[in-house]
């Protein structure tokens, strides 16, 4: 196939009449300058036959001299590289096995890394998409609670007023929420707010439209969005009508505005569809939230040749006197913290990202020199083939050039393959992936990655090519059987140990992974899954906008759920175990009835979650002392906890808690809840992690019980998962 | 005997050119020409004439046309082009002043102008 195309590809070039024309034209020329030659020895006397003797004689090489004036010809090196591809391909015909698995092992190698270096360029190399992304840094506070940076709508108001080592700095809302698009077509959205500085921050453009305008992020200003370039074309079909066409968002008919690149990442790596202005409104901030206004990201643009040390030191003083207004409790936990964006998008991914490309990189050397050992086989079983060649007066450079191009087929044929591999592992890759690896759907083959596969391919084919072009024989070996020099020797064995050395590594690692997999999958989870369903229902927010529907509608599915047959229990919780997202607190903010308060800063940080009663039956977490809830204290007024067993030691070290009093940050000083009983640890920081302790608050049938948003519904079931699910 | 491999490689081009210059020939008659001239010294070898006569074809500065030769053979003659005029006007150029140049370093040639 390859090689009909390549003298489709000549004659294409009509480069094979025209050789032929000009071969015998040359022969002609040379065979003229003979005649001469003959000629001019006849005239000094010679005999005819010695006259055409002594011409050929010193003529020399009639076939030497035909070459050296072929070669004088512009791009005579094309044929010459045809001719060794040519005589490479057949050699391949000669040796399948040879060839098909020197290149099956450059496709797996090739095809692993260039997927791998697919999913860990934008993670370690590939630039943010913002200009000079360099200069953008995440600022904010951070507590044990929050270790990525926010702050309120007051401190930022005091940040713009008074911050030195920002060019600019922009918010945007803490999360996006989900919202409706109301229309003949509804759809879920997810929405978000940022300010109108935000896209000029990040020096982004809108694809179409344009940015929101500062009368437009006013309070009460126009009602404004800009939309996500996926919900354009997806939703829209890509019309460029949709400029200035109104679009009915949570039941209020909004302008869009603008339309935002293909491709552009939220600082924050959210998944927006719809940006509404933020709309701050200074005085505002300084009265909700007690005071301190709502939570937000905050992003900033490094002034030219300030370094985010530098920042963060200018910063400090500004700092320093904002902790005059929080409550002492606050000063040790709370720090302030300037990082780099790319530091907060990357988040720990980076160093996941190094050890697959290290361990990637193994796997190609390994096959890299598989290859040349490959090569360097076959190249001692041609020594014969070559010796004849340099007999034949062939030169060194000639045969060494004869095994690159060989090498670098193999290499390129390896790449083909590899590509269509890595596309395929890619997808498997992105499927199977856990969440919180930053960048995937970017992750992709593109012109850039393929060009450093071609590249390693490359580099592969010199580097084995070279090892078997620089061990070709040095005299001739026609007749000798085995001429295995010591350079050679050491070469292979200098391969093999290369080689071995590498498999260690990668298969140690392997064993660990698979070990702690294992060791994860072995472990007590202190709760069932077997049996047990979660599901999520996705409510119009602007419907049910008020907790009382919230919980009436849930309430309703609760009832729903229990008729079913065959289900055994059936509860609601803000969030579940072992890992995700999952409400939290502090030590330092519990108070025990009848104990001083603690000191700020004490003790770490607990898990809380807010469950109906029969969460523990649902998941079979036992609890070991005291009671459970139970229906009768969701209509009662006292509200009520259950502590697992590391919160309990902790709270109360030692004695039993039943029945005790405590009293958490934020609620009346005379409101104190009392604990119902102790539950079992249970995993709830995730699988690698130690259980941390625990406060289950009761989720009872009041409104006030049910401001968060979050509601899994946990269903326990004798019957199989289709049947409950159907 | 100087061989023409000792010949520095823009000098065969320049002979070959200058020969050349007067009136078109075969490859026979360009090293018959300038042995001749040379009175002898310079024999200038087929392995080194046909690539070189070829080069310069590529290359533009000479072009050969089929003819009969003097004892009415089918003989490639080669003749110079406009090109090839232009180019041997530079290359003796540059042979005066390389020449002059080696004469007064290995002192040949009196300082006769200053």
């Amino acid at each position: 196939m390859i090689s009909e195309w390549i003298s489709r590809f000549r004659f294409f070039l009509r480069r094979d009449l025209l050789a032929r024309r000009r071969t015998s034209e040359l022969d002609e020329e040379l065979q003229f300058h003979v005649e001469q030659a003959t000629a001019a020895n006849m005239a000094q006397g010679m005999t005819p036959e010695e006259a055409r003797r002594n011409a050929l004689i010193e003529f020399g090489g009639v076939e030497q001299a035909r070459e050296r004036c072929q070669e004088q010809e512009p791009g005579w090196w094309i044929d010459t590289l045809l001719q060794d591809v040519r005589y490479a391909l057949r050699g391949f015909r000669r040796s399948k096995a040879f060839a098909v698995s020197a290149v099956l092992t450059l496709a797996l190698a090739i095809g692993a890394t260039t997927a791998v270096f697919s999913v860990v360029d934008p993670i370690l190399f590939r630039a943010l998409p913002y200009a000079n992304p360099g200069q953008l840094v995440s600022v904010g506070f951070t507590h044990s609670l929050e270790q990525e940076e926010f702050l309120t709508g007051k401190f930022y108001e005091h940040w713009l007023a008074n911050q030195r080592p920002f060019a600019a700095m922009a918010s945007q809302g803490t999360m996006s929420h989900p919202c409706d698009l109301v229309e003949n077509h509804p759809a879920e959205l997810e929405c978000l707010t940022f300010q109108a500085a935000m896209l000029q921050l990040l020096g982004i453009s809108p694809v179409l439209g344009r940015s929101f305008l500062p009368e437009e992020d006013q309070p009460h200003g126009p009602p404004v969005v800009m939309i996500s370039y996926a919900l354009w074309q997806g939703h829209y079909g890509g019309d460029r009508q949709i400029i200035g066409q109104e679009i009915n968002i949570d039941g209020k008919l909004v302008q869009v505005v603008g339309v935002l690149p293909q491709g552009f990442q939220f600082p924050t790596l959210e998944p927006a569809d719809v940006v509404q202005p933020m709309a701050l409104d200074a005085a505002v901030q300084n009265t909700v939230n007690g005071g301190f206004g709502d939570a937000m990201r905050t992003f900033a643009r490094l002034k030219p040749g300030v370094s985010v040390a530098e920042a963060q030191a200018e910063m400090q003083p500004i700092f320093k006197a904002e902790m005059a207004w929080l409550p002492a409790v606050m000063w040790d936990l709370t720090r302030l913290n300037v990082r780099p964006l790319r530091a907060r998008e990357v988040g720990d991914a980076g160093r996941v990202a190094w050890i697959l490309l290290g361990a990637v990189a193994a796997v190609l050397l390994i096959a890299c020199s598989n290859v040349a050992g490959l090569m360097a086989a076959r190249g001692a079983a041609r020594q014969r083939e070559l010796a004849v060649r340099a007999a034949l007066g062939a030169s060194r450079w000639r045969l060494a050039r004869q095994g690159l191009t060989e090498a670098l087929l193999l290499a390129l044929a390896g790449a083909v393959v590899g590509l269509v591999l890595a596309e395929g592992l890619l997808r498997m890759f992105v499927a199977l992936a856990p969440a919180g690896v930053p960048f995937l759907s970017k992750a992709h083959l593109d012109g850039r990655i393929a060009a450093v596969t071609v590249v390693l391919a490359l580099v592969c084919g010199v580097v084995f090519g070279l090892t078997t072009a620089l061990h070709q024989p040095d005299g001739l070996v026609v007749n000798a059987r085995s001429t295995l020099s010591r350079r050679h020797v050491r070469l292979r064995r200098a391969l093999v140990m290369g080689q071995i050395a590498a498999s260690v590594v990668l298969l140690a690692g392997a064993a660990l992974l698979l070990r702690s997999f294992q060791r994860i999958e072995d472990q007590r989870l202190g709760f069932t899954t077997h049996g047990v369903m979660t599901a999520q229902i996705a409510l119009p927010g602007f419907r049910y906008n008020t907790d009382a529907k919230w919980m009436e509608f849930h309430l309703q599915v609760e009832q729903a759920v229990r008729r079913l047959p065959g289900v055994t229990a059936v509860a609601f919780s803000d969030s579940v175990p072992p890992g995700g997202w999952h409400g939290g607190t502090r030590f330092s903010d519990i108070t025990v009835q009848g104990r001083p308060r603690p000191a700020p800063g004490e003790g770490g940080t607990l898990v809380t979650r807010r469950v109906t009663p029969e969460y523990f039956r649902a998941l079979d977490i036992p609890v070991i002392r005291g009671r459970g809830f139970t229906d009768e204290d969701r209509t009662a007024d006292a509200p009520l906890v259950v502590l697992n067993r590391l919160a309990a030691a902790e709270l109360f070290s030692g004695e039993d808690p039943v029945g005790k009093r405590i009293q958490p940050f934020g609620t009346h000083a005379d409101q104190w809840i009392t604990v119902a009983g102790v539950a079992d640890d249970a995993k709830n920081s995730g699988l690698t992690s130690d259980e941390q302790p625990e406060i289950y608050f009761l989720q009872r049938a009041v409104a006030d019980d049910w401001t968060s948003r979050h509601a899994v519904l946990v269903v326990a079931s004798a019957l199989p998962e289709a049947t409950v699910a159907g | 005997m100087p061989t023409s491999t000792e010949l520095l490689q823009g000098t065969l081009d320049l002979l070959i050119l200058q020969t050349l210059a007067t009136r078109s020939m075969h490859g026979w008659g360009v090293a018959q020409r300038i042995q001749q001239v040379s009175k002898d010294v310079l024999q200038i070898g087929q392995g080194s004439l046909y690539p070189a006569l070829h080069r310069l074809e590529y290359k533009g500065w000479i072009r050969s046309d089929w003819g009969n030769s003097e004892n009415n053979r089918r003989a490639k003659f080669y003749s110079l082009t406009r090109a090839g005029k232009k180019r041997l006007e530079t290359e003796l150029e540059d042979w005066d002043r390389l020449s002059a140049a080696v004469g007064l370093v290995l002192g040949r040639i009196p300082e006769a102008s200053s």
